[in-house]
């Protein structure tokens, strides 16, 4: 029972994270029907960016708005340069864009930081581990029916839940959200009622990089440091929470992610000779797979469906 | 007075131009039917008009240029267009579809609310379905929510876009019947495209022909349909 308790809890940080991956690329799938896959690349820049403020003595608080703005700043730009020009030639050429951006990213922060786990003592880092937004030393924990529940891992559930809920109150009584979840229907419509939008889809992709941002710096907090190949994993577990939610649906990443994290820890934790530490990554593939056999629109997608 | 003119109006889709030095005037008060087949230029006119597609020459509303226009603040100027065929947005509901529409609105939200339930009253089946999403609704249904969502922007001038399109002939009286009230009630003025002759010459103040992009004959609806040759060929009598 412990055990349980405690790798549930284990599965529903680790997928706290996976759920802010889902949700940037969700926030951008309705608004372009584009998978972003540079998503999980974005969330590291803007957590290197985390880690410098943190070597300038700057608290965590200030480095992660920090980070969260340069995050919205590259989306935002990356729409207006890179994307919209491609998106009118086609959806793939979007793709390869996004792919490139992917590449380029991770060159620029080997570039930038090195090849190396940050903070390191080796190369004279200020700071010890990579902070953390919520106390995580070996003894904040809670006692729940015997197990020990980090307060880390509780902090960052509630994190997704406050964000989940902002995010649902934007979409739901903003114009903004209005404005988004039009352009998301019906893009020409969306115009022809006034909607800016361009404006929409560059605010979008602000946004979703904003959250990405949250997202590494939460798991690079989990992990005590940032390193180049933080966020691989964590965008292929991303993608299979984004399917099983489905794409067009916020609530259903955050969901699809914690049921992702969960299943992954319960998998690499009970099926431990068969899926261990080195194969729950198949996990997400399985995942993948079943959903768009079985429902492909993900458990809250909406189906298109049209009457004729 | 003159709310729209057109001068010199050309359009088209890349290299291929399919509108030629289109004139068209429409004044307030009025409602202006262009009338063409099947690939005369409708729905580019309109495009062009609302600013959705590239084009040249001059659109003049109430005497102001708005040519250089983008769409969206071409609505602002009061211009509101009801696309052809299905244009809601079919995962939105039905109040969020009027919401969106008058998404260009700074009048506060209280005018906006007076405003969704004066066309709920008018047109009754989508207060009842004010909850359901878009996409359920019928094909005249989908075209009245469409109608009022333009109405929800306040527009000096509603373009309609083949409203009659996939619908039964008793829908579409009726839908033309509240386009006809709603000019003659709010002083609306309306300029729509049609190949639905009958229907649409009934209600037209004044009618235009369109053939491959240009306009070979303007009058009164009378004037028109007492020509031999425009009443053969559109209202195949």
């Amino acid at each position: 029972m412990e055990l349980f308790l405690q790798r549930l809890f284990d599965g529903l940080s680790q997928g706290s994270v996976y759920s802010l991956i889902a949700l940037g690329l969700v926030i951008i799938y309705r608004g372009t029907g584009h998978l972003n896959f540079a998503q999980g690349e974005m969330a590291l820049f803007c957590t290197y960016v985390v880690y410098q403020c943190g070597e300038w003595g700057l608290p965590i608080g200030i480095s992660l708005i920090i980070g969260m703005g340069v995050g919205f700043a590259l989306g935002a730009v990356t729409e207006v340069t890179l994307i919209r020009p491609v998106a009118k030639k086609s959806q793939f050429a979007v793709f390869i864009v996004t792919l490139g951006l992917f590449q380029f990213l991770n060159w620029l922060d080997g570039a930038i930081w090195k090849d190396q786990p940050l903070p390191n003592s080796g190369v004279g880092s200020n700071q010890t581990s990579f902070p953390s937004l919520f106390p995580n030393k070996p003894t904040d924990f809670v006692n729940v029916f015997g197990a020990a529940i980090k307060l880390q891992s509780i902090g960052v559930f509630l994190l997704v839940l406050v964000l989940f809920g902002l995010l649902y109150l934007l979409f739901n009584y903003t114009k903004l959200g209005l404005a988004m979840n039009a352009v998301a229907s019906n893009a020409e419509s969306a115009k022809l009622v006034g909607i800016r939008t361009n404006m929409v889809l560059m605010v979008s992709w602000g946004l979703a990089a904003a959250i990405g941002a949250l997202g590494g710096v939460v798991f690079a907090g989990i992990n005590s440091n940032v390193n180049l190949g933080l966020m691989f994993t964590v965008f292929i577990y991303a993608s299979a929470a984004a399917t099983l939610g489905g794409f067009d649906s916020p609530g259903g990443a955050v969901l699809g992610g914690l049921i992702i994290g969960v299943i992954e820890n319960m998998a690499a934790g009970y099926a431990d000779e068969w899926v261990g530490q080195e194969l729950k990554v198949g996990v997400a593939l399985v995942v993948i797979l079943v959903v768009l056999l079985v429902k492909p629109s993900g458990l809250f997608g909406t189906a298109k469906v049209e009457r004729v | 007075m003159t709310l729209l003119r057109t001068s010199g109006l050309r359009a088209g889709y890349g290299p291929v131009t399919v509108l030629h030095d289109l004139e068209l005037e429409v004044n307030e008060g009025e409602i202006v039917v262009i009338l063409g087949a099947n690939g005369a230029g409708k729905t580019t006119t309109m495009r062009a008009i609302s600013g959705t597609i590239p084009r040249q020459g001059t659109v003049e509303l109430k005497g102001a240029d708005i040519t250089k226009l983008s769409p969206d603040n071409i609505v602002r100027q009061g211009v509101a267009q009801v696309p052809q065929g299905r244009g809601t947005f079919p995962e939105l509901s039905v109040e969020d579809n009027l919401r969106a529409g008058a998404i260009t609105r700074r009048d506060g939200t209280s005018k906006i609310n007076a405003d969704m339930e004066r066309w709920y009253q008018q047109f009754p089946r989508l207060a009842e379905r004010r909850g359901q999403r878009a996409g359920s609704l019928s094909g005249g249904e989908q075209q009245m929510l469409a109608i009022a969502r333009a109405l929800m922007s306040r527009p000096s001038l509603l373009l309609c876009d083949e409203p009659s399109l996939g619908l039964a002939p008793l829908i579409t009286q009726e839908l033309f019947a509240v386009i006809e009230r709603l000019n003659k009630e709010e002083g609306l003025s309306v300029l729509l495209v049609e190949q639905n002759a009958n229907l649409a010459m009934h209600m037209a103040s004044r009618v235009y022909l369109l053939e491959t992009g240009r306009i070979v004959a303007q009058g009164s609806a009378a004037e028109l349909s007492a020509d031999d040759s425009i009443r053969k060929a559109y209202l195949g009598f």
